[in-house]
């Protein structure tokens, strides 16, 4: 299968990177075929400019983010690997949905349809793999944003068969290696079990 | 009271602009002092950069002077008032970035001795959300309305339970009539007028 990881963290130094290490790990024990895109090592912009704003029913992504967008079209799974800041994707995560989930790549709007259409169905899978500093309690509360974000917006851009797998951490702040090395090892069975 | 609105689209014409200055006039005309954060217009940075995440379990994680003004005006602010477009059932990157670079601990929480996290906006007593959506109200329901979840419970456990959340949403605002948009003004500066 086709995987795009998208690596979200400013610290390549971070437990983040190393839960993106062991789910590549898994990945390639998989034998999957993988891309990693790191947004934070591609300096990605994720601030939509007032011009795609003025232009965001018009297909297609602006001209420096065509990769991005061959990406999602290219892959059969996601594999999305991020801290969860305030319940959710942090800004440079949102941001690559907002600019490149776009018309004419996640969804389109046929001339006389009342509703957009996914465009994303070549996606049968997709992956979260994150960290939250805080209790599996006080995410709950909060209301999952990242998680929902993931299982219902952005699914609702594939296939209606289109599965999705939450893999996270709750209060990493207060983990210890052993605990840190354990959920590593989930993360890496999570990605070789992928179908 | 001392109130700060902090607005994020990248149209200065927007619909979004109208709505913060129909904020603005309301809680003048009652009598509070407003501040104004326009993150576009501020040119506000969106993504956390390394240095702030190495920083942020520091005695000092704001190193950066405008997110220090930032941060200055939030601890002053008795209401808070944010005023965004919906994009993706969630804030825009921009204002994301703000809840992460701005509200770090000692600013929007504390840690306690024992790592937990406690509130650092007590003296913030209204907590309000002005925000469009393209969708409809069941569809903005059906995919959580993420956005609206940060503020209203994420936020709010850090404001203390005194602070009331208060939520105005303009949905379906693709098919929105002129007069609609109108009202919803009107009603924005009515409400606002009454905090």
């Amino acid at each position: 299968m086709r995987v795009l990881v998208v690596h979200c963290h400013p610290d390549p130094a971070s437990f983040v990177a190393a839960m993106r290490d062991r789910a590549v790990r898994g990945l390639d024990r998989a034998g999957h075929e993988v891309r990693v895109c790191d947004l934070y090592a591609d300096g990605f912009d994720p601030t939509m400019t007032a011009e795609e704003r003025r232009t965001h029913k018009e297909p297609g992504v602006a001209p420096d983010l065509q990769r991005y967008a061959d990406d999602l079209g290219w892959a059969e799974a996601l594999v999305l690997v991020y801290p969860t800041w305030w319940s959710g994707f942090p800004a440079m995560l949102k941001g690559w949905v907002d600019r490149v989930w776009v018309a004419g790549v996640a969804w389109e709007l046929p001339d006389g349809a009342s509703r957009i259409r996914p465009r994303l169905t070549n996606i049968r899978r997709i992956v979260a793999i994150t960290s939250h500093g805080s209790s599996k309690l006080v995410n709950a509360l909060e209301g999952e944003t990242g998680k929902r974000t993931m299982t219902r917006s952005l699914r609702l851009m594939c296939s209606w068969r289109t599965r999705t797998t939450w893999c996270a951490a709750y209060g990493i702040d207060t983990r210890d290696a052993a605990e840190r090395e354990e959920y590593l090892d989930r993360v890496e069975s999570t990605t070789a079990r992928l179908r | 009271m001392n109130a700060l609105v902090v607005v994020a689209h990248p149209c200065t014409d927007s619909f979004t602009h109208a709505l913060a200055d129909a904020a603005e006039e309301g809680l003048v005309g009652a009598g509070h002092a407003v501040d104004r954060i326009d993150l576009y217009a501020a040119g506000f940075a969106a993504a956390m950069t390394r240095a702030e995440r190495l920083a942020y379990h520091t005695d000092r994680p704001i190193v950066d002077e405008q997110v220090d003004d930032h941060a200055r005006l939030l601890l002053a602010a008795e209401i808070l008032v944010f005023v965004y477009p919906t994009w993706w059932s969630q804030m825009p990157a921009i204002l994301k970035g703000w809840f992460e670079r701005v509200m770090v601990p000692g600013v929007g929480f504390v840690f306690d001795a024992h790592g937990k996290v406690r509130p650092g906006l007590g003296h913030v007593r209204r907590l309000i959300g002005i925000s469009t959506y393209g969708s409809p109200w069941w569809y903005v329901k059906a995919t959580n309305d993420n956005g609206r979840r940060v503020i209203t419970r994420a936020l709010r456990m850090s404001c203390g339970w005194r602070a009331r959340p208060r939520w105005y949403g303009l949905y379906a605002m693709d098919t929105a009539t002129a007069d609609d948009r109108q009202a919803f003004l009107e009603r924005i500066e009515q409400r606002m007028a009454g905090v």
